[in-house]
């Protein structure tokens, strides 16, 4: 058997400032081009986890490991995991007044390539591979200029965040509660775009609360996650048993 | 009756009173004998102690010829050079410049030691007036060179009725403990635009110190920017006096600060007449132990109706050391205004800078592009490229200087 793409072993977080432990022994293989989808209510862990793969300050691992690719991630800096192949589509993405977003996409899709010793984009290079992908997303050149994320709908905060997944070209993909905020038009655009994305090379983690988006990207496997670990793992019907039965009846597997 | 108590002079002061009294200007040098030089038990300096954060004052208007290399270049601009506190220029002004050396510009006295310390020393008193639609920036390249020198400067500029023009102001030097003490009075007539920059880029070892009198008649549209970068101590003094209807103002402001430096502006805006605006906006970054002080204060007079003045000042800080103070008031005393105050200080907010860096972008960098994010709305009222360009380059610089410390 190949590599996993994503390897979680017995990862237990707390949160620094609060002592608290919210991850408590997560154990979850994402294998080479794979798409799994972590479901569990508000508070369960599940944004904590997406935090500490990502790197995030302030999440204190204190046992187990994440291997991206065979590797272990841990000791590394946000941006050398996103570096690696790791990306992070927000639930919440942040907007930041004054930097016009193309700056922004310039200086991730560079910063990636100077990070792997490669050469930096010339510009016509670069404007071309975004204007193309920005296209296939509806997102049009007058919302590429303006501040990063500032004054954007909830729809276009998500569709900017595919964008630079389809740009940074990750190896591993985790989207956090991407259906929020979107209205069914909004989220086929977007599910259609994380589709187009899925590949051989490329896995993804996605977490959601509901099922409805994963009618839209479809799953390979399914896991329930209840007090900062999972429960249970199955094929995508879990999701289906899950929006019928709710989640109290994985309650007591948590216990 | 109180009986006033003799005040204790450091030698600071009586070197300043000697100068004072060398220059003839007795009244200015018995009003320092009387006070002293400014400490923070008086508001308007509060947050700067003029008598313990001076305390060596160099030979004054000394004119050797002397200069330093340009710091700042502004493409297209003409240029006024004053070195050393003498005004010269290459050619003849291009059509709308008009420059004259007259004395009258002196600016108005007040209860202020810096201001009637300029008044008393001050050796060039330079009057640019603009006409019509003046094509090139005007830049007054202020120079101080070799050994710490007292200079003192008085300027009056002048927009005539229905003109536009730009004025940059830009302060460098050697780095000598100099004390550089500067007065710019800017007389905008009916209808006239100006967009004035001011630049200090004065070197570590510098004392810099400049007083502004802004007067500001009907229609009138004015867009300041103030970037302070430059000297180990700097203060700005800024008056402004709406006495025309219509007349609508920005008052802007940037300090960038490092390690060892501080950086206090001072701001004193009335709407003295119905139907006039502002906005204020200063920000400050400060890296290492630097410190930025603002107090601004607006005066809404009885009879200024239809007021409309909004006052911002924001902070940057960059490390834990790092100071920022911020004053802001209203004095209001018509009833229908509109006016506002507000303040924020903080430092880097660390969930942009974690959306940054899951996007690659290292934590240097990334604090650097939200730096840079923090002043751009400021460089962003600059439309003329090629200046732009010129300031944004100097913002650049700066920050990438912070990395390499």
């Amino acid at each position: 058997m190949s590599t996993p793409m994503l390897e979680i072993k017995d990862l237990h977080v707390r949160i620094e400032d609060e002592g608290t432990e919210i991850l408590k022994g997560v154990n979850l293989v994402v294998p080479r081009g794979e798409v799994h989808a972590i479901m569990g209510r508000n508070g369960s862990g599940k944004s904590t986890l997406s935090y500490a793969i990502s790197g995030r300050d302030g999440y204190e691992i204190t046992e187990g490991d994440v291997l991206l690719d065979g590797q272990s991630i841990l000791e590394m800096e946000a941006d050398e995991r996103a570096a690696a192949g790791l990306f992070l589509a927000f639930q919440y993405p942040i907007e930041i007044p004054g930097v016009a977003t193309m700056t922004f996409l310039k200086a991730a899709m560079n910063a990636q390539r100077k990070a792997r010793g490669e050469e930096e984009l010339a510009t016509p290079e670069f404007m071309k591979a975004v204007r193309s992908e920005a296209s296939e997303l509806g997102i049009d050149n007058d919302m590429l200029k303006r501040a990063l994320n500032v004054g954007f709908s909830g729809g276009e905060k998500k569709r900017a965040e595919i964008l630079q997944m389809a740009l940074l070209k990750p190896k591993m993909c985790i989207l956090d509660e991407t259906d929020s905020g979107l209205d069914i038009d909004a989220l086929k655009v977007v599910s259609e775009g994380v589709n187009t994305l899925r590949g051989p090379d490329r896995s993804m983690l996605v977490i959601t609360h509901y099922q409805r988006l994963l009618n839209h990207i479809v799953p390979d496997r399914v896991h329930v996650f209840a007090d900062g670990r999972v429960v249970e793992s199955g094929d995508k019907d879990l999701a289906l048993e899950l929006e019928s039965k709710g989640y109290a009846a994985f309650d007591d597997k948590a216990a | 009756m109180s009986i006033a108590m003799p005040i204790r002079l450091g030698p600071a002061e009586e070197a300043l009173i000697a100068q004072l009294e060398g220059a003839g200007a007795k009244d200015a040098a018995e009003a320092l004998r009387a006070t002293g030089l400014p400490n923070r038990k008086l508001e308007a300096y509060h947050y700067t102690d003029l008598k313990t954060m001076l305390r060596d004052v160099p030979t004054a208007n000394v004119a050797d010829g002397a200069v330093t290399a340009p710091k700042l270049r502004i493409p297209g601009a003409y240029r006024v050079l004053m070195a050393n506190g003498t005004a010269s220029h290459e050619s003849t002004p291009p059509n709308g410049i008009i420059i004259s050396d007259e004395s009258g510009n002196a600016l108005s006295a007040r209860d202020d030691v810096l201001v009637s310390m300029n008044r008393g020393l001050a050796t060039s008193h330079l009057k640019v007036r603009l006409e019509g639609s003046v094509d090139p920036a005007v830049h007054l390249d202020y120079r101080l060179s070799g050994d710490a020198r007292h200079v003192a400067t008085s300027v009056l500029i002048e927009v005539a009725d229905g003109a536009t023009a730009t004025v940059v102001q830009s302060f460098s030097g050697s780095d000598a403990a100099h004390l550089g003490n500067h007065g710019t009075r800017i007389a905008l007539g009916k209808d006239a635009r100006l967009l004035h920059i001011i630049i200090d880029e004065m070197e570590m070892a510098a004392r810099h110190f400049h007083t502004m009198e802004y007067a500001i008649d009907e229609k009138v549209a004015l867009t300041t920017l103030g970037i302070n970068l430059g000297a180990g101590l700097s203060r700005t003094s800024i008056f402004g006096s709406f006495d025309g209807g219509g007349a609508h103002a920005d008052f802007s402001g940037m300090n960038l600060l490092d390690a060892g430096q501080h950086c206090d502006i001072k701001l004193d805006l009335t709407h003295a007449v119905p139907d006039t605006t502002s906005t204020e906006l200063y920000k400050a970054v400060v890296r290492g132990d630097g410190t930025s002080a603002f107090q601004g204060r607006i005066v809404v007079a009885q009879d200024a109706q239809k007021t409309d003045a909004r006052m911002m000042s924001q902070g940057l800080m960059l490390s834990d050391e790092a100071q920022i103070f911020t004053k802001p008031e209203l004095e209001i005393y018509a009833d229908d205004v509109q006016c506002g105050h507000g303040a924020t200080v903080g430092d880097l907010d660390e969930n942009s800078l974690f959306y940054l860096m899951s996007r690659g972008i290292p934590k240097d960098e990334a604090a650097a592009i939200l730096t840079r994010a923090f002043v751009q709305e400021l460089l962003d009222r600059i439309e003329d490229a090629e200046l732009n360009e010129a300031l944004t380059g100097m913002v650049d610089e700066w920050l990438v200087r912070g990395d390499a410390d």
